[in-house]
């Protein structure tokens, strides 16, 4: 029951769809809509009537489902025209049977009047479901033909194009003559695209079409109507577009030249830069090169042959603020190295003739001094800068006495012929100094050697010991200035030595900076050498710097009478002169009666009270000396 | 509803309003004799074009309404018999012929003639048609639009298919008719259905002939080019 019921409903449902689809609203005349859908036997009926010139037309049947009607001549056509009440049917003028069907020649055919058709079989049976129209109603005119294509332009970016396709009008269809007239639509698509999209219709056998992109395949094909009329004709034949991308020779053109104008524009851009001297931009774009430089001195001075200006200014006399530096950097520098100044021409003379001078002293052979003096000749060393500058360093070579201990800060000429300055490390230089001293006091070398020697008290420390440190450098002039500076020696037992040791070493400038606490003066070689020897010429401004307990007086001249100032001996040397002796000698403490301790610096054993820390650290750093960066290291 | 007829009415607008512009100018100037209106002197070629012009929207038009008509008043199911009423257009007894080649004989003078006998006949019905539509209950502004619009251009079509007679043919002056009582027998029909079949039919009828219109007056422009297969 209910089976049967919804198979009726089913029933229903399809045939109010059957009827929904058959009541779309269309051409009533144009479109053969087979009315039975229902399931009764299909019968004869015509599938389409169509006139491609609206000269002829042409109708087709379908004999259905009765096969035995398919049979040509089976069925028959009848047409009606209503050109007048009086008209009848007639047959089909010209009958097609291998294609079913009926063809209506000019003749036959009559635009603006209603035509009927109808089937009928042998016996005059006509079969229901006439066909009426009017001719003009189912033109469907042939498809355009030559359809082509032309390139119009291409974007700027090579991307997209334009392209103007033009046809021509069918054949068929007498367009020219006025009896028809056609509007035709394009129909363009990507090549594996499914939708079609189409352009506005118009009357002109051109069209462009925007905006295709490079690279992709497009299918354009068009078919045209009657305007105001609804059936278009078949499409025509497909043709196909593209425009692949050319590699554009212009853009790269532009960029070459847009390359090129850059880097011209940032040439001129430096230039320029360069040839203002910005100073600012200069730092910028050209950072400097560090060069030589010495904090307050101008570098210039540092070239070769400005060693009296540079002397000035370490002296204090120039800007004057340069005595206040020294300390400072001296005490940023770990090392402190020891240029020996030697002008290349007078290298070899000196070498020959005062090859060293501490070997003099010691006549100690001197090749290999003058090897080292070879080594050393052009260093230039300043703690301030130089960190790998050659240093004359050799551990190894015992007879380094030539270098001597002189710090010269500076390379300069030597004043003198005789003179040279000769740098050495200290820790050998220590050594040597050491040596020489004890040589000299055992009676060593007879050679007068005119090397300065000369310390610089830089610091006291809070116990009371002095620190020495490369002095200034000093003219060196070829008279007793040590001598003088060894008569002045007060020191303690070997004060008998020393005399002996002075008078040897006329010739060989060694000043030791005096300190007198109660004084509070110093003695500059100059005082020195006029302590002793009045024809001297004292070098004014060359003083030394020295940080004394007491206000420094500035003028050396003032402590012509320091003669007796305390010396610095090397406390013990005696004892200790088996070791090389040192050139520098530490002031180890002050005594009772401000009197100056020194202790030679020995290498084995360090002398007490002196902190090791720093010293240990370097190698073959003397034992006991201290610099003034290892001051503030030091605590009391 | 209303809806629906602004957007009718704005698409008609936009299709017409291009062949609006270009027709506005009169046909013929030489009728208006002591008017103010400036009218610049026409070659026959361009009057030709002008007419052709006027045919060809005015075909458009009909074509337009008649779809439109069909669609909001005629019943489904009678508008497939629409083609078996064929003989409600009755045409004048001065026959014209229907097909090409018969069309192609006939002679510039015959073409005019049955042009002007054409568009003389459909002037009246088609002001007709405009009353009656008012009656109808729901008739879209378009429609009403649609139909004035080519009453009016009826008329001017009519004017210049007399003045391309005249220039072309040296024939006198020929009345326009507009009395004329046409083809059209018009009874107020009672019943609402005969109303729109009649209409429909008269608009139908009217289409027919535009084309026919447009299709003599082509010809006749093919031959005055010497152009002509």
């Amino acid at each position: 029951m209910a089976v049967s019921s919804s198979s009726s409903s089913l029933l229903l449902l399809l045939l109010i769809s059957s009827l929904d689809w058959l009541s779309t609203p269309g051409s009533a005349s144009l479109i053969d809509r087979d009315q039975m859908t229902s399931p009764a036997p299909l019968g004869p009926h015509f599938t389409d009537c169509i006139s491609r010139d609206q000269v002829t037309f042409q109708c087709w049947w379908n004999p259905g489902d009765f096969h035995n009607l398919s049979a040509p001549g089976a069925v028959r056509v009848f047409y009606l025209k209503k050109d007048s009440p009086t008209s009848d049917w007639k047959e089909c003028p010209e009958y097609i049977h291998s294609n079913r069907e009926c063809y209506f020649d000019a003749n036959h055919t009559s635009i603006w009047i209603t035509y009927c058709m109808q089937l009928r079989s042998q016996n005059n049976v006509t079969y229901p479901n006439d066909k009426c129209f009017t001719v003009e109603n189912i033109v469907r005119p042939d498809p355009p033909v030559s359809l082509n294509w032309t390139l119009l332009n291409i974007s700027p970016s090579g991307l997209s194009y334009d392209v103007m396709v033009n046809w021509e009008s069918p054949p068929s269809a007498d367009v020219r003559g006025g009896w028809m007239r056609l509007e035709y639509q394009i129909q363009y698509r990507e090549r594996n695209a499914t939708n079609w999209e189409a352009l506005e219709m118009q009357q002109q056998t051109q069209q462009t079409i925007y905006g295709l992109h490079t690279g992709k395949e497009y299918e354009v094909h068009i078919h045209c109507r009657m305007p105001a009329f609804k059936d278009f004709g078949d499409f025509s034949e497909s043709i196909f577009i593209q425009v692949t991308k050319v590699p554009n020779k212009e853009s790269a053109l532009t960029l070459m030249l847009v390359l090129v104008f850059g880097v011209v524009g940032f040439l001129i851009v430096i230039m320029l830069v360069v040839i203002s001297q910005q100073h600012r931009l200069m730092m910028i774009l050209f950072p400097p090169v560090p060069a030589p430089k010495i904090k307050g001195i101008d570098p210039e001075l540092l070239k070769k042959g400005k060693l009296d200006e540079l002397n000035f200014i370490l002296s204090g006399g120039g800007m004057g603020g340069l005595p206040t530096y020294a300390p400072d950097f001296y005490q940023d520098e770990p090392w402190v190295e020891f240029i020996e100044v030697d002008a290349d021409a007078d290298a070899g003379e000196k070498e020959d003739n005062q090859s060293s001078d501490t070997q003099r002293l010691l006549a100690l052979p001197q090749p290999v001094s003058h090897h080292m003096n070879k080594g050393c000749s052009n260093a230039i060393s300043f703690p301030d800068d130089d960190s790998g500058r050659a240093s004359c360093y050799d551990p190894d070579l015992p007879d380094q006495d030539t270098l001597m201990l002189m710090g010269t800060l500076l390379p300069g000429q030597p004043e003198d012929e005789e003179a040279s300055f000769d740098v050495a490390e200290r820790a050998p230089a220590l050594e040597r100094s050491e040596r020489l001293l004890i040589q000299t006091q055992t009676g060593g070398p007879q050679t007068w050697v005119n090397t300065d020697f000369y310390a610089q008290v830089s610091n006291v420390m809070p116990s009371g010991g002095v620190v020495l440190s490369p002095g200034q450098q000093l003219r060196i002039q070829e008279n007793t200035s040590a001598t003088e500076v060894e008569t002045q020696k007060k020191g303690k037992e070997p004060e008998g030595s020393k005399d002996t040791e002075e008078k040897k070493q006329k010739e060989l400038q060694f000043q030791l900076l005096v300190v007198d606490p109660e004084r509070s003066g110093y003695t500059t070689e100059s005082n020195a050498q006029q302590i002793s020897t009045p024809p001297s010429s004292p070098i004014p401004g060359e003083g030394y710097q020295s940080i004394l307990p007491q206000p420094v007086e500035a003028k050396p001249a003032a402590t012509a009478e320091e003669n007796q100032s305390p010396y610095i001996l090397p406390d013990s040397p005696q004892s200790q002169f088996f070791a090389p002796v040192a050139d520098y000698t530490v002031v180890q403490e002050v005594d009772s009666q401000h009197s100056l301790l020194l202790n030679p610096p020995p290498r084995q054993s360090p002398p007490p009270c002196l902190p090791q820390h720093p010293l240990k650290a370097l190698p073959a750093m003397p034992i006991g000396y201290i610099t003034p960066d290892m001051l503030g290291n030091l605590s009391p | 509803m209303h809806m629906m007829t602004a957007l009718q009415r704005g698409a008609w607008a936009l299709l017409l309003w291009p062949y609006l512009l270009t027709v506005s100018i009169p046909l013929d100037c030489k009728e208006e004799q002591g008017s103010f209106s400036r009218c610049p002197y026409i070659s026959q070629e361009k009057l030709l074009d002008r007419v052709i012009q006027h045919a060809e929207l005015i075909y458009r038009v009909s074509e337009e309404s008649c779809s439109l008509f069909e669609e909001m008043f005629v019943p489904f199911s009678l508008q497939l018999q629409r083609n078996q009423a064929g003989y409600a257009c009755i045409t004048k007894a001065f026959p014209i012929p229907s097909s090409k080649s018969e069309i192609q004989q006939i002679s510039d003078k015959w073409l005019l003639h049955s042009v002007l006998i054409l568009v003389q006949s459909w002037i009246g019905p088609m002001v007709y048609l405009q009353t009656t539509m008012d009656h109808y209950d729901g008739v879209p502004d378009m429609l009403l639009n649609k139909t004035k619009w080519v009453s009016e251009k009826l008329i001017s079509l009519e004017q210049g298919v007399v003045v391309l007679l005249k220039k072309m043919l040296d024939e006198g002056m020929i009345t326009t008719t507009y009395s004329e009582q046409g083809l059209f027998q018009y009874e107020v029909q009672p019943d609402m259905l005969e109303s729109v079949m009649r209409d429909y039919t008269l608009l139908s009828c009217f289409k027919k002939d535009a084309h026919k219109m447009e299709v003599l007056l082509k010809l006749l422009k093919c031959r005055q080019t010497n152009n002509c297969p």
